[in-house]
């Protein structure tokens, strides 16, 4: 619970901080201190679960945190610092609300906390729209830029009409269950009946038009385009990542008893999902938009820890919110750094800037999941997760493996840009000690979870 | 499956009756009949006129704090029942509103000249 | 000296790190140099670990140096095997690269990117002795992907030309087509048997088959591993990468693309002989795609031109003569001529590298000629090298192919004939190739003539050794009419299981070897009498098929390449606004002025998703709601 008020807290400050701060230097360095805290809070909290306290449900069963979710939400602050550090920079040149801007993502970390530890869909409806409701802000944040408005209107609108299906889906398993507890959820094959399966299906969408499922996906290669870049960085991390914990905490903890009966649909979905993402990245003329469709391509992947309904599947979900939260990450600040988003904007980086262009080929790679970096082991888990149900499944391991085969064309496009062709790479901002420093922590980072990703689940109980 | 079969029904019903009407009600189109209604009188000049966004934010602001006092209508039923702790949880609740209050008189959100 | 294995990999590993981090700054001598030593002190210690396992087959073992993973039912250790089988892997990798080093360190004196050269090399041989060592196939699939990465890296070094780095791409694509028949046979193992290392899974299939599992899982399995060999081994129908592959600096074919990344679907299929020998569906599979390719392959080098091509498609075809001997159970075969072609074929990878350097990058046949006169020692370790893959008696590549063919002749007569048929086409070939550019008269212009000279030494000892190599190696493996012992096969016994080989009598035996190199003679002889006037007019009927590669590249580009990209050009088409706004467009057309109230409510962009995402959740729901609920 400390985490979730210190978050919420954190980012009134921030708030309250624009109105006396002008600098806007100091709220990044603000903005840094305040994450330190709450990353060193919520460790804090894992502290005491790992000494064998076991966590109590909180305001009458709504919340409750296990140690799956207080680790989960440990390493989305560190990744939420490791973001601030990376593109505090950009960050500070949007607009004009820089405090604002802070504010709004640590609220956005505070819907991630809800939605690590809801024990009722009342609390998984706060956190939808906790997480969702920044989004739209950050999404329309420069103002000026009429791509913008129209990203943060699209997303506004094409949101509000899935938190109504979110609603639909929550009042018709209201009407089956009578309670919204989702721990007092009992299926069994003999009370599965057309309203609960509707409103597992209605949550579905609603959930996987969040984390940009096919075909509830449209929206995102607009949004994630015109939305300035470095929401757009937090927007296909942080934000997807907590929002599939909590698909996946639905899906295999409350309706894992009646998998049959939503597995084919939602591996459905999966394959729709990583088709469209792949094959439409391919043709991108934009790496901003390449990642845009990546990012589709990528959920995909993450919706096999969902289909998988079994402990496998969150770990799969851990390394691979971390894999691909960091190697995105990675990938938009260096992608910010230059003036041209197109693939040619990446020509000659190798000759001219060799460590932005060689720490942007460990974020590649591990997108494309090769081994020794941690998106390889982060898509073997996920398939190995599905492959422990039995080989029901195999055509979708094989379809997602071949999908995979494909993905690694667009990512190595811009490896070939940048090391196999020749050009001036143009930088919009200088690139400082500071940031190369940074760029080489997350690439660290990403090589040691493909070296060693045990270290991500040691602290998971169970 | 015989769902299924009402379904295709239902909707091939709708899709030809919005086809058949288009297609067989008889169409005129005059001036007259296309400018908008305006309870007779003629209608002066465009609708859609630039309008100054102070207007819009006060009318959000005066909505989401209007909504925001509703809350305390259950909780003047309710005052005896929820005793202490429901009273430290309203204090709370204004305490938050006053946060967001503050917020946007510091701002200058509701500064109406500029 | 089996607990310093992790030294292997490990100097490479810090050579490409030094040559990688610093390669703006690393004077060339140094970091060519430094390359050279990490090989040097890697094959010093697999000479070690070697002799070890010779003196002693108990000394190997598994070296456990820590876990990836290890929770719950998942548990993949980092872990080296060490055993006989590997143990020749490390030798053959760190032995030939070694030399393949060295050879570059002049070979690639005046390019620019000499130190990155070097840095992808160490990684490459670093990537592919952890394929060789990892104990289980998650290590080995790791290994796997490091090696297409080098690859991919290093075809495209010279990534001025375009199609230099369509080569890369091409090969890189391939690879992970075959990578994915490997990841899947991987879950299914883990899947079936709950593991992936090989000193818990082997011992469960060799009593026979384990209850529960069926033969079609085994078939299955044996399969989807076999999918990932053809990509890494090129073998058909993914085989066309390799040609294409010869874009890359000489030494770099030398040593990926014909001595030791090609071979990795070998090993892995002799490490898994295990699981091949339970697959008798699989293992004829190997043995027919085997078969195809060598046969396939060798008729294309017939015609071909250039002189790395001829090389590449040789490689091809003599891949295909391992899976063959793989095919028909003889693992050690394979593994022999694994070895003896590592030999000889980077002997004659970079005995054409020596040629190209002194024709001043000309790689056409039809310029060359008469270029011994000029460079005697390139002349003689070619033509022992040429020798030794037309499989002539006492050179290494007769023992080894011999040994195919007459395991070959056991299982099935038809394969032997064949496989004779491929083997006279490689004399053939080889020869026309040696005659068109060593002997006769120079047919190159003036200044080419000029430029001819002899390569420097640090190209020629690396020929020499080679060539020594190439004409010894097979004395480890003389057949069983000569020697009571066949070294390697002793030497292999403990790790590889020989499947179901019958044993020919002496007389067929050396009824075999006869016709083979008698008719071998006659085509070296062949070889001779049509390269003695060159006549290179236009080919056509079957010669000009052969010449243009039976036209697979063209099919694949119909076939495949091409519906892919329409598919993707409509996908973005109408995925994208545009695309959606036009269909709703197209369709107001259609039904003209009637639905003109409807493209007005669906020409706003959200709109059209909306809608489209409404019609998908209403197709979801219904199959949701009706098929399965």
């Amino acid at each position: 619970m400390k985490p979730l008020i210190a978050s919420a807290v954190f980012g009134v400050i921030m708030m309250f901080a624009a109105l006396s701060v002008k600098e806007k230097k100091t709220f990044t360095l603000l903005a840094t201190l305040l994450l330190v805290l709450l990353t060193g809070v919520n460790i804090y909290e894992l502290m005491h679960i790992m000494n064998g306290e076991i966590p109590e449900a909180l305001f009458n069963g709504m919340l409750k945190y296990g140690s799956f979710s207080i680790w989960f939400n440990t390493l989305m602050t560190g990744i939420a610092l490791l973001y601030v550090l990376l593109c505090g920079k950009h960050i500070e040149k949007v607009g004009q609300h820089t405090g604002e801007y802070y504010g709004l993502i640590f609220f956005i970390l505070c819907g991630a906390n809800l939605l690590s530890g809801y024990n009722n869909l009342l609390i998984l409806f706060l956190g939808i729209e906790i997480i969702s409701i920044p989004q739209y802000i950050l999404a329309g944040s420069d103002k000026r830029n009429l791509k913008s408005s129209e990203a943060s209107l699209k997303y506004f609108l094409m949101g509000a009409f899935s938190t109504g299906i979110l609603l639909m889906g929550i009042a018709l398993l209201y009407g089956a269950m009578h309670t919204f507890d989702v721990s007092q959820f009992n299926f069994m094959e003999h009370n599965v009946d057309a309203m609960s399966l509707g409103g597992i299906f209605f949550i579905m969408v609603a959930l996987g038009f969040k984390v940009s499922a096919a075909p509830m996906h449209f929206w995102t290669p607009d949004v994630y385009d015109g939305a300035p870049t470095p929401f757009t960085a937090i927007m296909a991390t942080i934000v997807k990542a907590a929002i599939f914990v909590a698909f996946l905490r639905l899906f295999s903890e409350t309706f894992g008893g009646i998998s049959q009966h939503w597995t084919l649909v939602l591996s459905i979905v999966t394959a729709l999902t990583l088709f469209v993402g792949n094959i439409t990245a391919v043709f991108q003329q934009s790496v901003k938009r390449m990642l845009a469709y990546s990012s589709i391509a990528q959920a995909g992947f993450m919706l096999f820890a969902v289909l998988a309904v079994n402990a496998t599947g969150f770990k799969g979900i851990i390394i691979y919110a971390v894999a691909y939260s960091v190697a995105t990450i990675g990938m938009f600040a260096v992608l910010m750094k230059l003036k041209d988003y197109t693939y040619d904007g990446f020509n000659g980086l190798g000759r001219k800037h060799p460590l932005l262009a060689f720490t942007a080929t460990i974020f590649l790679l591990s997108l494309a999941g090769i081994p020794l970096t941690g998106g390889f082991f982060a898509k073997y888990f996920v398939l190995t997760a599905v492959m422990e149900q039995g080989t029901g499944m195999m055509w979708l391991v094989i379809f997602a493996l071949l999908m995979a085969a494909i993905s690694a064309y667009y990512y190595f496009k811009v490896l070939m840009a940048m090391y196999f062709k020749k050009g001036e790479p143009e930088l919009a901002i200088e690139v400082t000690t500071g940031d190369r420093f940074f760029l080489g922590l997350a690439a660290a980072a990403i090589i040691v979870i493909g070296v060693a990703p045990d270290i991500l689940l040691a602290w998971l109980k169970n | 499956m015989p769902v299924a079969v009402q379904l295709l029904i239902a909707i091939g019903f709708v899709a030809i009756m919005m086809i058949a009407s288009h297609l067989l009600g008889p169409k005129r189109r005059t001036s007259d009949k296309l400018i908008n209604f305006e309870s007779g009188i003629p209608s002066i000049g465009n609708a859609r006129q630039p309008m100054a966004v102070k207007y819009f934010l006060v009318a959000i602001l005066f909505v989401l704090f209007d909504v925001e006092v509703i809350f305390f209508y259950p909780y003047a039923v309710n005052f005896r029942a929820l005793g202490t702790e429901g009273f430290y949880a309203v204090l709370m609740f204004v305490a938050f509103f006053f946060c967001g209050f503050f917020y946007i008189i510091k701002k200058g959100a509701l500064k109406w000249e500029d | 000296m089996k607990d310093l294995v992790y030294l292997v990999p490990l100097f490479p590993l810090i050579g490409f790190l030094i040559n990688g981090l610093f390669w703006k700054s690393m004077p060339k001598k140094i970091s060519g140099l430094l390359a050279s030593v990490a090989m040097l002190a890697s094959f010093a210690v697999s000479l070690g670990i070697f002799f070890e396992i010779k003196n002693n087959p108990a000394a190997g073992g598994v070296v456990h140096l820590f876990d990836f993973i290890h929770s719950g039912s998942l548990h993949i250790p980092f872990a080296f095997q060490v055993d006989a089988l590997s143990s020749l892997f490390l030798l053959i990798i760190t032995g030939v690269g070694f030399l393949i080093h060295v050879y570059s360190t002049s070979y690639m004196h005046d390019d620019p990117g000499f130190t990155k050269y070097f840095a992808y090399l160490n990684f490459f041989v670093f990537a592919m002795l952890l394929l060789v060592l990892g104990a289980n196939y998650v290590i080995m699939f790791i290994g796997w992907e490091g090696v297409g990465l080098a690859s991919y890296l290093l075809i495209g070094f010279w990534y001025k030309r375009k199609d230099y780095t369509n080569a890369s791409k091409k090969a890189f694509i391939m690879n992970r087509i075959g990578d994915l028949g490997f990841l899947v046979g991987m879950f299914l193992t883990l899947y079936h048997f709950g593991t992936a290392s090989y000193g818990e899974l082997f011992p469960k299939l060799i009593a026979g088959l384990p209850e529960g599992v069926s033969g079609n899982t085994m078939n299955a399995i044996a399969i989807c591993f076999f999918i990932g060999a053809m990509g890494k081994s090129a073998q058909i129908p993914l085989y066309t990468w390799l040609p294409d592959a010869m874009a890359g600096p000489t030494p770099v074919s030398a040593l990926i693309h014909a001595a030791t990344m090609v071979t990795a679907g070998i090993y892995m299929i002799a490490r898994s002989s295990a699981v091949y020998n339970l697959a008798p569906i699989a293992q004829s599979l190997v043995a027919i795609i085997g078969l195809a390719t060598a046969l396939f392959a060798a008729s294309i080098a017939l015609k071909q031109y250039d002189i790395k091509k001829v090389l590449a498609y040789s490689t091809v075809s003599q891949l295909g003569y391992m899976f063959l001997a793989l095919g028909v159970g003889a693992y050690t075969s394979a593994v022999f001529h694994v070895m003896t072609h590592a030999f000889f074929k980077a002997l004659l990878f970079l005995g054409s590298g020596s040629v190209i350097h002194a024709m001043g990058g000309e790689q056409d046949l039809r310029f060359m000629g008469g270029l011994g006169k000029k460079m005697r020692i390139t002349q003689i370790t070619f033509l022992l090298g040429c020798l030794a893959i037309a499989g002539i008696p006492g050179f290494s590549g007769f023992f080894s192919k011999d040994e195919i063919l007459a395991a070959a002749y056991a299982k099935n007569p038809v394969y032997y004939y064949l496989g004779l048929a491929g083997a006279l086409m490689t004399a053939f070939y080889m020869f026309r190739l040696y005659f068109y550019t060593f002997t006769g008269s120079f047919r190159g212009t003036h200044e080419q003539e000029h430029h001819l000279h002899e390569s420097p030494a640090a190209m020629i000892i690396p020929l020499v050794l080679l060539a020594i190599l190439a004409v010894v190696g097979g004395y480890v493996g003389l057949p069983e009419v000569f020697s009571e012992h066949h070294l390697l096969n002793e030497y292999l016994a403990p790790v590889v299981q020989n499947f179901d080989v019958h044993h020919l009598t002496h007389e067929t035996e050396w009824m075999l070897m006869g016709l083979s190199v008698g008719l071998i003679v006659v085509m070296i002889l062949l070889a001779y009498g049509r390269t003695k006037k060159p006549d290179f007019k236009e080919n056509t009927g079957i010669a000009k098929v052969l010449e243009n590669k039976w036209y697979v590249d063209e099919l694949y580009d119909n076939v495949i390449v091409k519906p892919m990209k329409g598919l993707a050009v409509v996908l973005d088409k109408y995925a994208e606004r545009s695309g959606i706004d036009g269909i709703v467009n197209g369709v107001g057309r259609l039904v003209s002025w009637g639905s003109n109230r409807m493209r007005l409510l669906q020409n706003g962009q959200v709109g059209t998703y909306i809608f489209a995402m409404v019609v998908g959740v209403v197709l979801l729901l219904a199959v949701g709601l009706l098929i399965v609920g």
